[in-house]
């Protein structure tokens, strides 16, 4: 008897992790390389009686949308952005990880390290230092980092089967158990550009007030429906 | 709920970003500003459906997980070292440094700061000195009797006296460069202090490879861009706005459930 209301529940449920997810997005609005996620639904049936079927919704999957962000100059040449598909690679004690944010530093020892210090790697599994006394990086289109002496390593740029698969950890890093693949050759590293998060504001704002109203209008429902069983059980102890 | 918390790291996060970019047009025409940049990361994923896991006995595998993050925070504040742009004072002890390096100043402790302001002043002794009086390191005096002062590129220091044509050494500015200058220290007054991040500081002459050159009669201008500082300050405020959104909304879908029959 309680169905509906259980339903409208589990709906509540997905729409609360759905506001979630929208709200993490618009706090990452300024986010470098950060991707857009969207929640994925599915229905979850359950047959209670021999003829009859409920369904109710689960929150299956958060699907990013691997789509660039908007290119921001920034004028430092340790800003790099990737243009169409690819990670860079940072070394972790824990292993590899991979990111879309290109905001490089140098540490005290001149390696390319990322925004939390991690060393940025090269296509030889080794970090990118830049020699003393060098003062003019440049950094190709295929990822080739040169000094006015020359050049000093290839940015390592992979792509995986199912970028899906990857796991958010956090500071701007993913982490996977897919092999890495190189990237296609129409990858290309922009220096002096940062890749902004892919987040459009609006459609953020308007499916905020959407998922609103449909919160509203399942609370309503179960009113409406807790109202119809007190009514049906004041009828029927009266008619005793 | 979890998005109450996300709104706020959001706002936190776009009030710090507020609080370069003032900070930065507050500067714009201080002497060797260097501007800042607030660099935004997310913060850790909660796991409720993890990737990989298995959705049947058969052993199939969930293509995507859901994963909830925990909001925004502020990684870094870092400094773009792009060069100002040089502006003509005329001024024989304004110095700007065209490329890397900067001056090294004696703290009255006895520290070395570094600075890219070149608006150096004659103290009562005739030593050349910053605008708060610091000497400039290696200390270089100028007699009274000097009539012209003149600072080549390469930071040597010619006088002429009076009565004299030829002009005379009376000493030789340096440049300090860091293996990572974005990590030195700033202390306000147009300095900075060695730290961790930046290395050791390597001296050198002007012009030397690696060194910037000096240009006498010149200032470095702060390499703040109004206009972009100010699209950017544009972008944060609706960010911030839209934060407070994402909390006010949280806000009545909670009322909502506590006003439930």
């Amino acid at each position: 008897m309680e169905n509906s209301i259980y339903v409208a529940l589990s709906h509540q449920m997905a729409l609360r992790r759905q506001l979630d997810v929208t709200s993490n997005n618009i706090a990452n609005v300024n986010t470098t390389g950060y991707k857009n996620q969207r929640m994925l639904f599915t229905e979850f049936l359950e047959k209670p009686g021999l003829h009859e079927k409920v369904s109710f919704v689960q929150d299956r999957a958060v699907v990013r949308d691997l789509s660039n962000g908007a290119m921001t100059q920034t004028g430092n040449p340790l800003d790099l952005a990737l243009t169409g598909q690819g990670y860079f690679t940072v070394d972790t004690a824990s292993g590899p990880r991979y990111t879309r944010a290109g905001n490089f530093h140098l540490n005290d020892q001149r390696q390319l390290v990322d925004a939390g210090g991690l060393p940025v790697l090269a296509n030889n599994g080794q970090p990118i230092t830049i020699p003393a006394g060098t003062s003019d990086v440049k950094v190709s289109g295929d990822g080739t980092v040169a000094t006015e002496l020359g050049p000093v390593g290839k940015l390592n740029i992979v792509t995986f089967k199912n970028e899906q698969l990857m796991t958010e950890v956090g500071n701007g890093l993913y982490v996977t158990d897919e092999q890495p693949e190189p990237a296609p050759a129409e990858t290309k590293v922009a220096q002096g550009l940062l890749e902004g998060s892919n987040v459009k504001p609006v459609v953020e704002m308007t499916q905020m007030i959407e998922l609103q109203r449909q919160y509203m209008s399942a609370q309503r429902m179960m009113d409406n429906e807790h109202e119809r069983i007190r009514t049906m059980l004041q009828r029927l102890g009266r008619s005793v | 709920m979890r998005s109450l918390a996300i709104g706020a790291t959001g706002m936190i996060a776009q009030q710090l970003n507020v609080e370069t970019i003032s900070n930065n047009i507050a500067n714009s025409t201080t002497t060797g500003y260097k501007k800042q940049r607030a660099e935004f990361q997310d913060l850790l994923y909660q796991n409720f459906r993890r990737i990989g896991s298995t959705s049947s006995d058969a052993g199939t595998v969930v293509p995507t997980g859901v994963q909830v993050g925990a909001g925004v925070r502020v990684a870094a504040v870092a400094r773009v070292l792009e060069q100002g742009n040089l502006n003509i004072t005329d001024n024989k002890l304004d110095v700007a440094i065209n490329g890397s390096g900067y001056f090294q100043v004696t703290l009255p402790s006895g520290d070395t700061a570094y600075t890219r302001a070149g608006n150096f002043k004659l103290s009562p002794e005739g030593m050349i000195v910053t605008a708060d009086g610091y000497p400039v390191q290696p200390n270089i005096t100028i007699p009274n009797n000097a009539v012209d002062i003149s600072i080549n590129s390469s930071g040597e220091v010619l006088i002429k006296l009076d009565g004299q044509t030829a002009t005379q050494n009376v000493g030789q500015l340096q440049l300090a460069t860091f293996a990572n200058a974005a990590g030195l220290e700033a202390t306000g007054d147009n300095l900075f202090m060695e730290s961790g991040a930046s290395g050791q500081a390597v001296t050198g002459n002007p012009g030397a490879p690696g060194f910037g050159r000096v240009t006498q009669g010149a200032l470095e201008t702060s390499n703040v861009n109004v206009v972009q500082e100010i699209t950017t300050l544009i972008t944060a405020q609706r960010a911030y706005e839209m934060n407070s959104k994402v909390i006010k909304t949280t806000d009545e879908m909670m009322q909502q459930a506590s006003q439930m029959k």
